[in-house]
């Protein structure tokens, strides 16, 4: 598994805004089919970094590498249309249109010669896609605002799934749901593995990161302490890694 | 109060203004003008049109007391003749609305049409359907552009605006023993309402009274400013015997100068009825006079034309409602036969 | 589930409250003024031909406020439209003169646009300045003059005439709607102006250009009141500093009764216009009830108010 080579590949990254230095020093390589949790205090570079690797911001200094190749992302939508996609922890849903809808936003189907939506095969692909994940919805017609938080982040990331080749990104996926939608939910994310997509997660629940990752990488002010195999480690050296005490 | 009036009339404005001053209100065509009390329509055709069974509608361009009074006038005389007001409006000065307006009301048939039409051109093409299907068509002050009399429309019906002008200058003065001097405070742009009323006091004072002047003249556009204005003009000529205010709204600002300075002894008239200048004269403050027009007799007089161009009977094409001059001695009275309303309270 | 499902129904029929509100005072005065009139089809036309502006003014409402903005300067633009209009054809031709009224209409909503969409200013207070700017403008233009439109070709095309006996007026309201609504339900644009009105965040993160569909949505509006203009100018045969200002009202009423939210991401091109014409046969049936002008008002107003309450009722959050 650790042989594949990465999907993206993060060296030496620096982020500095001004004077003030973000991201120290980061290197981290994220393979298909794997979980890395990223972990540490609020502050510690964590919305930074995925903001780097979205495109949002451009490192001060290092490189990405995409499938072996240099890469620079001008903005969000370079590296969307090179496979990475985004789960905010806002979800980033329009709350009156539809599931489908969503599933598609700013990236509509459209239909010849016209060029009007194509509605029926949004629709249809977006049915195809749930069922797949297993999202339980009323309709892919159901407008966002009657689902429930858990549903509505189901949505998030099959649409995140649908249009990612490589990577998502999840920025705190279950920080506003109960226990049981929490538990679907991670449900969803595991089974993503199986489709040979890179994951990188952010959350503050270390009981989360052990049930889902395989690897963690701790940041704490900007300073990348270490990654661990989530196999070859515990809660405790985690916590020690992130606050800083022994 | 008037001056919704006063936006209307640009058509008139446009064909007299800079021409010369008349001694008598003269119609938009130079038509010489005909009393109110001679339209009536003969009794002994009431028969004929009850049985005809005839309806009218009444397509104002706003709501205001006046628009009431005239409504009044007209239904009342309407009623009369057994003909019955099927349709009311109020366009709120919108050209387009005054056109749905004509339209709607055209659904119901109606013999008779009465209208301010908002200016002569918008109100050209929104009247040609009435015009064409021979309803018979009485405006208030305003004519469609190109519009023929007898052939077009039956009259236009409109205060005796140089009467107004003339009786405020007979009423101020009476009050000043028909000595002294005058401040004259008139409306300061093309608006032909004002202007011929204006320059109706002028002429009077001038011609009929000798023993008059007047010694400051100044405009006004913003009714706001009246105040000031006649500050300075007090200050100038502390010892004006009277001053004529082109209408009421600026009257109550002159009337607070007045106030302010002490001043108990200089008269003021003014036009149109307002409440708290017909107090201060009823109280025996500085207010000799109020001219008003007869809104109520202008209404019925339009109702009157209409129903006379119904019947066949030759129509007069400019029409004028007399003045009533309001002093204290008969405030009742002139409300009464200006307004057709009951004085307000604090003046009776 | 349960709870989902009645949630549902009841934004259905809320949905379709425009139609039955409209039905049901159809009937109401299809029976109560039968033998007044108001079924003929003259007067039924009259209603369309009299409401043909407003519809269309509504139609460019739709889309600004379904992208979360506002624009109250319409009116404003359908007097500079109109008198542009009848100025230009005065001095030069026909065409010069739907040109300059279309692209008065079009650079006015396009200026909103700019200061909205680039310079980040909201929508209520820039439309709100620039509806007295273009209404002084608009008073300047003319010195306050009418501007008497005498071309038959013009009068006939967006005024009086006919095409195989179906009123011009009924043609231009039928083409704003028709590509109203296809641009707005069928679109990937209508779609952005949706997603921008719903949540601007996620339509920018989405990749939607948040501030072009803010811009276009302005111009749309004013390239609505500009067509505006020129059916008032056509219909009247004459341009007045006056048209269009007492309509917005009547306009953003129309707009909201036809189901669009005040605050984005909701709307209806087609509620619209069965919201604009329910307007119009307020007006045209209560004069026909031969009320007295002001219980026309108060009657107009508490319905107005009913209608709206109901399509607000569950919007609110």
């Amino acid at each position: 598994m650790t042989d594949a080579e990465p999907v993206l590949s993060l060296q030496n990254v620096h982020k500095a805004f001004g004077g003030v230095v973000a991201i120290e020093e980061f290197s981290l390589d994220l393979r298909a089919g794997q979980i890395v949790a990223l972990v540490g205090d609020n502050g510690a570079g964590k919305s930074t970094l995925i903001k780097i690797i979205s495109g949002v911001h451009t490192p001060t200094s290092g490189g990405i590498r995409l499938d072996g190749e240099p890469t620079a992302f001008a903005d969000a939508s370079s590296a969307r249309s090179n496979g990475i996609e985004v789960v905010y922890q806002d979800l980033a849903l329009a709350d009156q249109q539809p599931v489908y809808m969503n599933m598609f936003l700013g990236r509509e189907l459209t239909k010849q010669p016209f060029g009007l939506l194509d509605k029926s095969r949004m629709r249809q692909q977006t049915q195809t896609l749930v069922d797949e994940l297993d999202i339980r919805i009323p309709s892919v017609n159901s407008t966002i605002s009657d689902l429930s938080g858990g549903q509505r982040q189901g949505v998030a990331i099959a649409r995140a799934t649908h249009w990612a080749s490589k990577l998502i990104l999840l920025d705190e996926p279950t920080a506003a749901l109960g226990v049981a939608e929490t538990a679907r939910v991670e449900e969803l994310i595991i089974s993503l593995k199986t489709k040979n997509l890179a994951i990188l997660m952010v959350s503050h629940s270390l009981d989360q990161v052990f049930r889902l990752s395989d690897r963690i990488c701790v940041l704490r002010r900007g300073v990348q302490i270490g990654i661990r195999e989530t196999a070859k480690t515990d809660k405790n050296e985690i916590v020690s890694m992130i606050t800083g005490v022994s | 109060m008037r001056r919704e009036l006063l936006n209307l009339v640009i058509g008139l404005t446009l064909t007299l203004a800079g021409g010369p001053l008349f001694a008598q209100t003269i119609g938009p065509g130079g038509e010489t003008a005909t009393p109110t009390a001679e339209i009536t329509v003969p009794e002994n055709s009431m028969e004929k049109l009850k049985a005809e069974g005839h309806t009218a509608a009444l397509l104002w361009h706003d709501q205001s007391d006046f628009v009431n009074a005239v409504t009044a006038g007209a239904t009342d005389e309407f009623a009369r003749f057994g003909i019955e007001v099927v349709a009311t409006t109020s366009a709120g000065f919108d050209a387009a609305k005054q056109r749905s307006d004509i339209e709607t009301a055209l659904i119901k048939d109606p013999s008779i049409i009465l209208s301010l039409p908002l200016d002569p051109v918008t109100s050209a093409a929104a009247f040609k359907e009435a015009k064409e299907s021979g309803v018979k068509l009485v405006f208030l002050s305003n004519l469609p552009a190109d519009y023929q009399h007898p052939g077009d429309y039956a009259a236009i019906v409109t205060d005796d605006l140089f009467q107004m002008g003339k009786q405020a200058a007979d009423a101020l003065a009476a009050s000043m023993g028909e000595t002294g001097t005058v401040g004259w405070i008139y409306h300061d742009a093309a608006y032909y309402v004002t202007n011929q009323r204006d320059n109706a006091f002028k002429t009077t004072i001038e011609n009929d009274y000798p023993n008059m002047s007047i010694v400051a003249e100044q405009g006004i556009s913003d009714p706001a400013r009246a105040e000031e204005i006649a500050n300075a003009m007090l200050l100038r000529n502390p010892d004006l015997g009277g001053i004529y205010v082109t209408w009421a709204g600026p009257a109550e600002g002159v009337l607070a100068a007045l106030r302010a300075n002490g001043n108990t002894t200089t008269k003021i008239v003014t036009l149109d009825l307002s409440e708290p200048v017909a107090l201060d004269m009823v109280n025996g403050g500085n207010v000799a006079a109020i001219v008003a027009d007869e809104a109520y007799e202008l209404g019925r007089a339009m109702a009157a034309a209409g129903i006379l161009d119904l019947l066949g009977q030759e129509v007069p094409p400019f029409i004028v409602a007399p003045a009533v001059t309001v002093t204290a001695d008969n405030v009742v009275d002139g409300w009464k036969q200006s307004l057709n309303i009951e004085a307000p309270e604090s003046v009776r | 589930m349960e709870r989902l499902r009645s949630r549902s129904i009841g934004t259905d029929i809320q949905q379709w409250i425009v139609y039955i509100g409209f039905l049901a005072i159809f009937l109401f005065f299809a029976l109560t003024l039968h033998d007044d009139g108001f079924l003929t089809q003259r007067n039924l036309t009259n209603i369309i031909l009299q409401t043909a502006p407003a519809t269309i003014m509504a139609v460019g409402l739709v889309f600004a406020l379904s992208a979360g903005e506002i624009d109250l300067s319409f009116g404003s633009i359908v007097a500079v439209a109109a008198l542009s209009a009848a100025v230009a054809m005065q001095h030069y031709s026909m065409p010069i003169g739907v040109i300059a009224g279309l692209a008065a209409g079009v650079f006015i909503g396009a200026f909103n646009g700019v200061l909205v969409a680039y310079l980040k200013l909201p929508s209520f207070l820039v439309t709100l300045a620039t509806m007295g700017l273009f209404a002084g403008i608009a008073r300047t233009m003319t010195d306050l003059r009418s501007i008497p439109v005498v071309n038959e070709t013009f009068t006939g095309i967006f005024g009086s005439g006919k095409l195989f006996s179906i009123p011009s007026l009924v043609i231009w309201t039928a083409i704003a709607v028709i590509i109203g609504h296809l641009v707005y339900r069928h679109t990937k644009f209508g779609a952005h102006v949706l997603a921008t009105g719903d949540n601007a965040r996620a339509a920018q993160v989405s990749g939607i250009k948040v501030p072009r569909v803010r811009f276009y949505v302005l111009t749309i509006c004013g390239a609505c009141a500009g067509l505006a203009g020129l059916l008032y100018a056509g219909r009247l045969q004459a341009a007045k500093y006056t048209l269009g200002e007492s309509d917005l009202m009547t306009v953003i009423a129309a707009v909201i009764v036809g189901g669009t939210a005040l605050n984005g991401g909701k709307g209806s091109v087609m509620g619209a216009l069965v919201g604009s014409v329910l307007m119009g046969m307020l007006n045209n049936g209560l004069i026909l009830m031969n009320l007295k002008v002001s219980d026309q008002m108060i009657v107009r107003g508490l319905i107005i108010l009913l209608a709206v309450a109901i399509s607000l009722r569950d919007t609110k959050r």
